[in-house]
């Protein structure tokens, strides 16, 4: 222990920036996996919790199969309740609409990959029997009254105070073609089921809201509570699945937190995002942790030397510096876990941005957190394994020769034939990505580990041949000092490689944040061009009718305007199991007129496709879920209907990202006669030629803005918009790109101060024999500028490849195939910013080596 | 009683294609108490013989044995902890850690060794006191004179009671009147504590302080010069010169590669 304090804790203590450095690595690491688990773990119980808190004490609920919005017959109630084991079963009707004098939104609220309405959401209920479920925390008023038929509501409290709405007065809701009136007997806690629909939530009784919204004798839900001895574990999975025989496929039965199964699918993608954002942080940790030790155990060799003649083991001195590492990676995991829980606040903000959705506040949750600790640490210590290794190796010899000898190690004289092994083995695990599904990300991870380590064990011999191939242009652009500092650059083997391993990694990081980006960016755009067609997009809180349609195309200045409906079905694929995808209504003819599809495949004849479509029994399917599914044009899909499940013929293979891609594109009639939906989400409005677009918006607020309750927007505001929120989505990564470049900096400001202190004696004789101050400051440039374009071109060689790697395996896992986009432009920006960043870091020791005295140069030790 | 035994002791390095013969088949032994010191011009072969018996590095030929152990049938952890509890070094530059005090780095040895410190205090205040650092022990060797780092060392090197103290060219980075300070420690040291200290040096000077001189010459033992107690230093000093001198002048008379006598260029 003793022996730990004195050489560890000093050692530690001597050199606090490189440590610093160390350790910020594994605070980066540490950090943003405890932010990730942490955020991931909040969203995802928020999810469930809301579904839970919204359902009460409902252990099963019932609703509709093919998600119609149109609800089921309250009969079902009555065969719910038969069940032996039912104790309380109640209905639920839900009811969009819209106060009157509610603030029409002035642009749609857009969300990841979908847009929001906002409006009211009201629950018409059995009062009676409803509050035997579902807990409302009366805030002021008082509750519904036993009579189902009265025309009064409760709001939550924060709805009402938005909306300036006092208790005991009447509102106005938009209920089909007319505006009823609602007297406002209570107000609710945002709490439990006021938490549904962002807080705009109230609730009414149901025979009111059936009259009032014209759906007699139909409800949306049913909650079931079972008796206390079934209420959890097999016996409730026994009641669900008895339930289910006895309501037959029209119905699903199903536990309340299921419901939040689409937000949390949607959660997933971004997800597999955030968990690569964390291993990549971590694997930089890593680096700076290996790339400390590596040279401090160059700059230390005379001090383990000395040490092994004095009578330290091998393994003493290998514990050493593992003890070292150890520390650092504690000391490191501690100071993450702090920032990491703070991160996770801001994390979880930004995704209750994405989702739209308030998030339970962030706490500290202790598994994560030491999951994250032991993280850091065991990853500080592998880091160190080879540095220590080298240490250990080093002969007591070694203490008795001159200062700064170096031994080449076999790493640097054979290390380029274990890396490409590696390289090899890694691209083509890679490519053929044999892993089980679940396992995907973590051995995918552990593979790019070892395909950089790969990459860097190539660097020496690379180095040696850029080295000669850019002696002359170096020379040519810093004079003579360039010829000294290019040949410099052999001379500390070890470190050089380690620094250009250290810029190659932030380059190649950059480079892949750059392609995945912007490619990501390059097919977004296409299909937003062609999914956000024409020149305006209109939208409400309420189903659009076909009177609005009618209304819209008749305007001045309108050439075309064609109705989009999304909905939810389900999807049952050929091995039986079933997923929620969006099934998204077109009219083919006005389509066409407005916009068009961005097709995957060639397609000989687009109208050969429109016409099948607008024919029925057909659909056009996602790129996404074509290769995942494996499904071609020609195949069919079944998807479940109002009468049962269907098979539709694909017709084409479209790109659509709408819902992470999940999405198949039918027309109206099917949307009609399958799924029984009316109205549309929005219309797509095209400007006549000599029309301007924004006259024809304001023609369209005039005539109907306050009516229909429409949101307008422009298209190309909509566009830049969506454009906005995906920068805001990716900058995340920009931030990691920026922190690899600094691992470079980093990396090469301590290299070159290293090597300057250690020819401070030869930097003494050059000035001796007359070198100018400024000559002694371009060859240390010199050195480091060589190092910059080294580092800049592996980077980007490796950049390219592994994210065209990156690229393939995205396929395979979520079907994502983009088009590979990556400009000359970056592809020079990526070496500049490798020779800027050397030259950067090297100004200041370079500017030391040319301050010292020669007189102390020369007699320096 | 004998501490150290050196039999045919023979050393090449590979220099590329070349091999270049470092000792050549030397025998050499040294009883407990004694000083030796072993002298050479450049290349002669007397640092590598110090690697040798001091177990840090392998010879191509012979063997050594240290404190009673054959060091050829020892793999490197036992190597090494013989090194640790019976074989002192002290090197030219000192070799000292710099983030420790004098005192941290005498005790580094005992340390490494997982020793209870306690019983050494007495033996580490006598150390002290002899070498006359009592007041230095707190200091760090950037705070300390090239002499007073140097009698650090040699305390380290002695705060194990090793069985033989190994120096290398122990004054060759300080001036000469601290160098005598060091010798007389070094003296100082074999009588009062009967230590066994063998030491590589080129100074006559330097070498005056021992009791036995051994002159290396091209990887071979040239010559030993034994001298008796009584003697005063400036005559030893008379002596080895002489000796030095007589074996220059034997070697500008015989080749060193053939061992044949030089041929006569007048």
């Amino acid at each position: 222990m003793r022996l730990i304090r004195l050489m560890t804790l000093r050692s530690l203590r001597a050199r606090p920036t490189r440590w610093l450095l160390s350790a910020f690595g594994i605070v980066l690491g540490v950090a943003t996996i405890v932010a990730i688990s942490i955020t991931n773990r909040t969203a995802l119980l928020s999810v469930t919790q809301l579904f839970e808190s919204t359902s009460g004490r409902a252990s099963l609920v019932v609703v509709p199969a093919d998600k119609a919005e149109h609800g089921f017959p309250e009969t079902v109630l009555r065969r719910v309740r038969e069940h032996p084991e039912v104790d309380i079963a109640v209905p639920v009707l839900h009811v969009p609409t819209v106060l009157v004098n509610q603030s029409t939104p002035a642009e749609i609220d857009l969300d990841f990959f979908g847009t929001s309405t906002g409006g009211l959401l009201l629950y018409g209920i059995d009062t009676m029997s409803d509050v035997l479920v579902r807990t409302y925390q009366l805030r002021a008023g008082r509750f519904l009254g036993p009579e189902n038929s009265l025309y009064e509501v409760v709001l939550t409290e924060t709805f009402a105070k938005d909306n300036d709405i006092r208790l005991g007065t009447w509102i106005e809701v938009v209920a089909g073609n007319s505006v009823e009136l609602l007297r406002v007997v209570g107000l609710m806690a945002k709490d439990g089921p006021g938490q549904l629909n962002g807080g705009a939530f109230g609730v009414m009784p149901l025979l009111a809201a059936q009259r009032l919204f014209y759906r007699e004798g139909k409800i949306d839900q049913i909650d079931v509570v079972v008796s206390n001895a079934s209420a959890s574990g097999p016996r409730l999975e026994q009641v669900k699945e008895d339930l289910q025989a006895r309501l037959g496929e029209t119905y699903v039965v199903v536990y309340p937190a299921s419901q939040g199964q689409r937000m949390t699918q949607m959660l997933g993608n971004y997800q597999i995002g955030l968990n690569f954002l964390s291993g990549i942080a971590l694997f930089v940790g890593a680096f700076l942790i290996f790339n400390a030790f590596s040279m401090n155990v160059v700059e230390r060799t005379r001090e383990y030397g000395l040490l092994r003649t004095i009578g330290m083991t091998r393994p003493q001195v290998i514990r050493q510096v593992l003890v070292e590492a150890g520390l650092l990676g504690l000391g490191g995991s501690g100071v993450g876990s702090v920032i990491g829980v703070l991160l996770a606040r801001g994390l979880t903000r930004a995704m209750a941005l994405l989702l739209n959705q308030d998030l339970a506040r962030v706490t500290v949750q202790g598994d994560l957190v030491v999951f994250g600790g032991v993280v850091g640490i065991v990853v500080a210590v592998l880091a160190a394994v080879v540095p220590a290794v080298q240490a250990g190796r080093i002969t007591p010899l070694e203490a008795l020769r001159v200062r700064g000898a170096q031994q080449t190690s076999w790493v640097i004289r054979r290390g380029w034939l274990p890396g490409i092994v590696l390289l090899a083995l890694s691209t083509a695990a890679l490519i053929a990505n044999p892993f089980p599904y679940d396992v995907q990300f973590r051995a995918g991870s552990v593979v790019v580990f070892f395909s950089f380590a790969g990459g860097a064990l190539l660097i020496p011999v690379t180095v040696t041949a850029l080295e000669r191939l850019l002696r002359s242009s170096i020379s040519r652009l810093y004079g003579s000092s360039g010829r000294l500092g290019s040949a410099n650059l052999q001379r500390a083997q070890a470190r050089t490689a380690l620094t250009v391993g250290a810029l190659m990694v932030g380059v190649s990081m950059m480079v892949i944040v750059w392609a995945m980006t912007d490619s990501f960016k390059g097919d977004l755009d296409v299909w937003l061009r062609g999914y956000v067609g024409g020149d305006l997009y209109v939208t409400s809180s309420l189903p659009l009718g076909n009177d609005i349609w009618r209304r819209l195309e008749t305007l001045p200045g309108v050439a075309a305007v064609t109705p989009v409906r999304y909905f939810e079905v389900t999807w049952v694929k050929p091995t039986g199991e079933r997923e929620e995808i969006t099934f998204m209504a077109v009219d083919p003819a006005s389509y066409s007129r407005v916009t068009s599809f961005v097709y995957t495949e060639a397609m000989p004849d687009e109208q050969t496709a429109l016409r099948m479509l607008a024919g029925g029994d057909v659909v056009f399917l996602s790129s996404i879920m074509a290769e995942r599914s494996g499904l071609r044009a020609g195949d069919e899909i079944t998807l479940l209907t109002r009468t049962g499940a269907r098979r539709f013929t694909i017709a084409a293979v479209v790109l659509d990202y709408y819902n992470q891609g999940l999405v198949v594109q039918g027309s109206w009639v099917d949307m009609r006669r399958y799924f029984r939906q009316s109205g549309a989400s929005a219309f797509m409005v095209k400007a006549a030629p000599d029309a301007d677009a924004m006259a024809v918006k304001d023609e369209i607020e005039q005539a109907a803005r306050r009516r229909d309750q429409l949101i307008i927007a422009s298209n190309a505001a909509l566009l830049q918009r969506v454009n906005g929120l995906m920068r805001q989505a990716f900058s995340m990564f920009d931030v990691l790109a920026l922190i690899s470049m600094l691992v470079g900096f980093f990396g090469i400001t301590n290299t070159i101060t290293m090597n300057v202190t250690e020819r401070t004696r030869e930097i003494g004789m050059l000035r001796c024999v007359g070198m100018t101050r400024a000559q002694i400051v371009r060859m240390v440039l010199a050195e480091a500028a060589l190092m910059g374009v080294i580092g800049g071109v592996l980077g980007l060689i490796f950049g390219i490849m592994l994210s065209r790697i990156f690229m393939l395996a995205m396929t395979v896992m979520s079907g994502y195939r983009l088009t590979y986009v990556l400009g000359l432009g970056r592809v020079i920006l990526a070496v500049v910013v490798a020779v800027a960043v050397s030259q950067a870091a090297a100004l200041l020791p370079s500017f030391r080596a040319a301050r010292s005295r020669i007189l102390d140069a020369i007699h320096y030790e | 009683m004998q501490v150290l035994a050196a039999r045919a002791l023979a050393k090449e390095y590979r220099m590329g294609q070349r091999s270049v013969t470092a000792l050549a088949g030397v025998d050499f032994t040294v009883e407990r108490g004694e000083f030796v010191a072993i002298m050479g011009p450049s290349g002669s072969g007397k640092s590598t013989l110090l690697h040798l018996i001091g177990g840090l590095d392998k010879p191509s030929a012979g063997d050594v044995t240290l404190a009673g152990q054959e060091l050829a049938g020892l793999d490197d952890t036992a190597v090494t902890l013989l090194r640790r509890r019976n074989i002192g070094f002290v090197f030219q530059f000192y070799n000292l850690l710099p983030t420790l005090t004098a005192e941290e780095n005498i005790c580094l040895p005992l340390l490494i060794d997982g020793k209870d410190l306690r019983p050494y205090q007495e033996r580490l205040s006598q150390l002290l006191h002899l070498v006359g650092l009592e007041d230095r022990r707190h200091h760090r060797p950037e705070q300390l004179s090239g002499g007073e780092q140097q009698r650090v060392a040699l305390v380290r090197a002695l705060i194990t009671e090793p069985a033989i103290l190994l120096a290398d060219e122990p004054t060759g980075n300080l001036d000469s009147k601290t160098g005598l300070v060091i010798m007389e420690l070094l003296r100082r040291l074999c009588d009062a504590l009967t230590q066994t200290i063998v030491l590589v040096t080129h100074d006559p000077r330097t070498a005056s302080y021992a009791n036995r001189v051994v002159f290396l010459r091209d990887g071979r033992i040239a010559h030993e010069l034994h001298i008796a107690p009584e003697v005063p230093l400036q005559q030893n000093l008379r002596s080895i010169v002489a000796m030095m001198q007589a074996l220059e002048t034997e070697a500008d008379l015989v080749d060193a590669d053939t061992g044949m006598p030089a041929p006569d260029l007048d």
